[in-house]
């Protein structure tokens, strides 16, 4: 039904080399030694940091005296997790709604409507958080201006720097995992089983409560727990916000333990009870997930349509485009008077229009281009092992190969929740010494990278994978083909349009990670995160915007190749025929 | 007679100094190029500053220069990590935290190299360190800067105690001193000169805080802050580019920051590491660094347009003893008193 499951290849002469060479278990076992190397070891050496004295190097539970001591730190903890839930919520909130219109219905707009989730996904969270900063100022905030001089009041109603601000500006970046995961899941909901209610005398809104929402479910709660882990491991915009609205979250509070004196023990005893909270999201995902165990894609043919809305269809198209202002009109037409003026403070005027901030990112500045090009290059790279190593162990896992097969899973999550500064220091201490001595090389960067997107390439995979139903590759098996050979020739093609997507999803936020390139990008390896990061503790609000533009710019024709080469299942949107 | 002596003995004195020096340059630059390049970890120019001072050093000796430019807090824990790995990739360390300097002194981290012009910068900031372990290569001003679009000149604040003044409530920029090594001192001392009163009366005054110092030139260019404690370089840098920004000399003091620069001991490029400590305490170093709005260390080399040279401002700044105890104390004083 939803993946129109292509003819398998026929040609034979291929496959006999690989037939015979049915040792699989040398591709397990080489996909679990780099999930080792890539995730445990790092991860050992974090666990151990936190435990060792910093003066003697011995045993020690004094990190964690002095990471819980203080009711400052435990409150940034508090704060972190108000956080992520705070924008998981309204994240859901804004993408819900706009997968099932996409996806589902007839709204108006809808490949509009794609094309502006897709702009947000792609807008890095710190250049989000600037433009905010700018939109929703408590003084000088333009939306605040506006309201002011709309009705006469004293000040406007929006302020950015406080909590329920870095929720917003949160969520409103993170809101496309959601968004992708969601609409995946809606399309593979066949009309079969919506008109199979309607028969039995549900209508349209029951129908779409009882079956197709709790059909997508575990799909709408794995974009969910991606937000939450997302917002608590983000490092930019509360550094932005949450400073001057005079609150920490665990993020900056690390931050500050790696000030002077420089207290790496503290802040590896510190990112603990976070690893803590990503067991129990996993726990709860599968929980659910194994509950419904349902196998949506079969092989077999199938049928949706758009569901008729009448008029609520603008009313959903209203509520979509008010999201896409929020994430993308509003934040773009500041970002864009900031990058071509010669002096943004100067505000909207003609004589203030230059294309000097271009020239001078691109051909004038020392690194700036350097770093862009690094930053491709980086990202590529980790993305590509990551949906490698993805895809072997959703694989592992989905069919139990090996046992205690979960751990695998849970290991591929795990990077996510530790924050990017902190998931450095694990890679930092494991293989900046000899004799890997990586430090300085792009390798470092390419494996943190992959590392700490692997989540995002192993939801991606395992829910691809879970939706294929095992039976295809047994009738490989019983054939006489082996694992490797179902995989190569059923699984692989199959699965062929979603690991690209994956591919994509894991190199777009690769391409602009800061946090834990920030401390491992060497003399000749700086990326273009670092360099926006720099401009904006600068002071260069006017390079800095360039800059991000230009990095956008040029993630546009990378997303045109994609959408050309996967066709309409591009971003896991799957194809309805 | 002895008066005609005393001139010959003089002027072979004059003329031998030099070229002895010379000399000895001549040497360390040719031991320098067999080195072929070193690495540098700075906090203390701008990107682009720190990247040309790298490239005309390049240009001037054919020695390559990693530029390893950040934040003073990443670059030290760049610089600790490396050194509990026993790795020695930084050649030259320059941060802005002098506390920094006097941890790694203490601790043996050091070579011990005074550049041979040490003499010929400016005098507030020769002999930063008596042993000769670190050396000030760079300065800067905190003092007040204002949005001239929103501040008369004639209103702006004159000293550092009207910004109490209730009409700057919910006008006032600052940033934080457990990020920035200037905002650190500028609040330390403010707390040495008017007791930490001044800070418990600010914040009724309720300042915007960023992290970085240039964190208030993004303040008030958005307007979103009119007045603040801004640094020269960032807010003279924006203001060249047409940025409604001004700023002030108060008159109870311009809190100089001052930012030395070390070679770090058992680099694999020492001779390298000495001739660079000596270019930057060049002209051409100085020349650069106006151009950058940063304060030149050479009293030959005039100030960037709309700054003032360091003689003629009223300038004051912590000892290095006193910044190396009092800064954390003083942050742990900031967070009691503004919540984080």
């Amino acid at each position: 039904m939803a993946v129109s499951a292509p003819a398998l290849p026929s040609k034979p002469a291929a496959t006999t080399r690989l037939g015979r060479w049915d040792s699989s278990w040398l591709l397990w076992t080489g996909i679990i030694a780099v999930l080792l190397f890539l995730v445990v070891s790092p991860f050992v050496h974090l666990v151990a940091t936190s435990f060792r004295s910093e003066d003697t190097g011995g045993f020690t539970w004094g990190n964690y005296a002095a990471a819980y001591g203080r009711e400052r730190y435990v409150q940034a903890l508090v704060n972190s997790l108000e956080l992520g839930a705070g924008a998981a919520l309204l994240a859901g909130i804004f993408a819900v709604p706009l997968a099932w219109a996409v996806s589902r219905t007839n709204m108006p707009g809808r490949g509009l409507v794609r094309a502006l989730v897709l702009a947000t996904f792609i807008t890095p969270p710190y250049t989000g958080a600037v433009a905010w900063i700018l939109l929703a100022g408590p003084n000088a905030g333009w939306l605040n201006r506006f309201y002011v001089l709309l009705t006469g009041a004293d000040e406007g109603p929006f302020n950015i720097y406080s909590f329920p601000g870095l929720v917003a500006v949160v969520a409103l970046y993170s809101y496309p995992y959601v968004f992708i995961f969601t609409s995946a899941a809606l399309e593979l909901v066949s009309s079969e089983m919506e008109d199979a209610a309607n028969v039995l005398g549900a209508g349209t809104w029951l129908t779409m409560r009882r079956v197709t929402l709790p059909l997508a479910l575990p799909a709408i709660l794995g974009g969910l727990i991606i937000c939450f882990l997302e917002a608590i491991a983000l490092f930019a915009s509360p550094a932005m916000i949450a400073i001057p609205a005079r609150f920490n979250v665990v993020t900056t509070q690390l931050f500050q333990f790696f000030g002077n004196p420089v207290r790496v023990e503290v802040a590896a005893a510190y990112a603990m009870p976070l690893l803590g909270v990503t067991v129990l999201l996993v726990l709860v995902q599968r929980l659910l997930t194994r509950r419904r165990g349902f196998v949506a894609l079969t092989g077999k043919g199938g049928e949706r349509r758009p569901l008729a809305l009448g008029p609520w269809r603008w009313v959903l198209f209203a509520y979509a485009m008010l999201v896409a202002a929020l994430s993308v009109f509003l934040p773009y037409v500041f970002l864009l008077q900031a990058a071509f003026a010669k002096a943004w403070g100067r505000g909207f005027s003609l004589d203030n229009l230059s294309l000097r901030n271009f020239r001078f990112v691109l051909f004038e500045h020392a690194t700036a281009a350097h770093s862009v090009l690094n930053s491709f290059l980086f990202g590529g790279a980790a993305a590509t092992l990551g949906v490698v190593v993805a895809l072997g162990v959703a694989y592992i896992v989905a069919r139990r190969i090996v046992p205690f097969a979960g751990i695998l899973g849970f290991l591929c999550v795990a990077p996510f929740v530790i924050p990017g500064v902190v998931l450095a220091i694990g890679f930092y201490s494991a293989y900046a010494p000899p004799p890997l001595a990586l430090y300085g090389t792009a390798w470092i960067l390419i494996l943190a990278f992959t590392a700490r997107f692997l989540p995002i390439g192993y939801v991606n995979a395992s829910a691809a994978i879970r939706s294929l139903n095992p039976e295809m590759e047994e009738a490989v098996r019983v054939l006489g083909g082996g694992r490797l050979t179902a995989m190569r020739r059923v699984v692989a093609p199959l699965l062929k349009r979603s690991l690209l997507g994956a591919w994509l999803l894991m190199f777009i936020p690769a391409t602009r990670e800061l946090s834990s390139a920030i401390f491992l990008y060497g003399p000749n390896t700086k990326v273009v995160s670092v360099m926006i990061f720099d401009m904006s503790e600068e002071g260069n609000f006017e390079y800095l915007a360039a800059l991000a533009l230009i990095l956008q710019l040029l993630t546009l024709p990378l997303l045109w190749i994609g959408q050309r080469a996967i066709g309409r299942d591009f971003m896991l949107r799957r194809s309805a025929t | 007679m002895k008066a005609f002596a005393a001139l010959v003995v003089a002027t072979v004195a004059l003329a031998l100094g030099p070229l002895s020096a010379r000399a000895d340059m001549k040497q360390l630059e040719e031991a320098a190029k067999k080195e072929g390049e070193i690495t540098w970890y700075v906090s203390h120019y701008t990107s682009e500053g720190a990247e040309e001072l790298g490239a005309t050093f390049t240009k001037l000796h054919g020695i390559k220069v990693n530029v390893v430019r950040t934040t003073a807090q990443v670059a030290y824990q760049r610089l600790t990590q490396d050194i509990k790995n026993g790795q020695t990739i930084c050649d030259v360390f320059s941060s802005t935290d002098i506390g920094h300097l006097v941890r790694l002194k203490a601790q043996g981290h050091l070579e011990k190299y005074t550049p041979e012009d040490a003499s010929k910068i400016t005098e507030v900031f020769r002999n930063l360190d008596p042993d000769g372990y670190f050396h000030t290569t760079s300065a800067g001003f905190v003092l007040i800067t204002y949005n001239s679009s929103k501040v008369k000149p004639e209103e702006a604040p004159k000293k550092w105690t009207d910004l109490l003044d209730p009409k700057w409530k919910d006008k006032i920029s600052t940033g934080h001193p457990g990020f920035s090594g200037y905002v650190g001192t500028w609040v330390l001392q403010m707390k040495l000169l008017y007791g930490w009163d001044f800070f418990k009366k600010l914040e009724k005054n309720k300042p915007q805080i960023g992290r970085s110092i240039n964190d208030t030139v993004t303040a008030l260019n958005a307007g979103e802050r009119e007045v603040a404690a801004g640094a020269d370089g960032s807010t003279m840098f924006s203001a060249a580019r047409g940025n409604p920004l001004s700023i002030v000399y108060p008159s109870d003091g311009a809190v100089l920051i001052i930012a030395p620069s070390a070679i770090i001991k058992g680099t694999k490029h020492p001779n390298a590491a000495r001739l660079f400590m000596e270019y930057l305490y060049s002209i051409d170093a100085a020349k650069i660094n106006v151009k950058h709005f940063g304060v030149p260390m050479r009293p030959e080399v005039p100030v960037a347009k709309g700054e003032k040279p360091v003689s003629e401002v009223k300038a004051i700044h912590p000892t290095v003893q006193q910044i190396y105890k009092g800064i954390p104390e003083a942050i742990e004083d900031w967070r009691d008193t503004f919540g984080n």
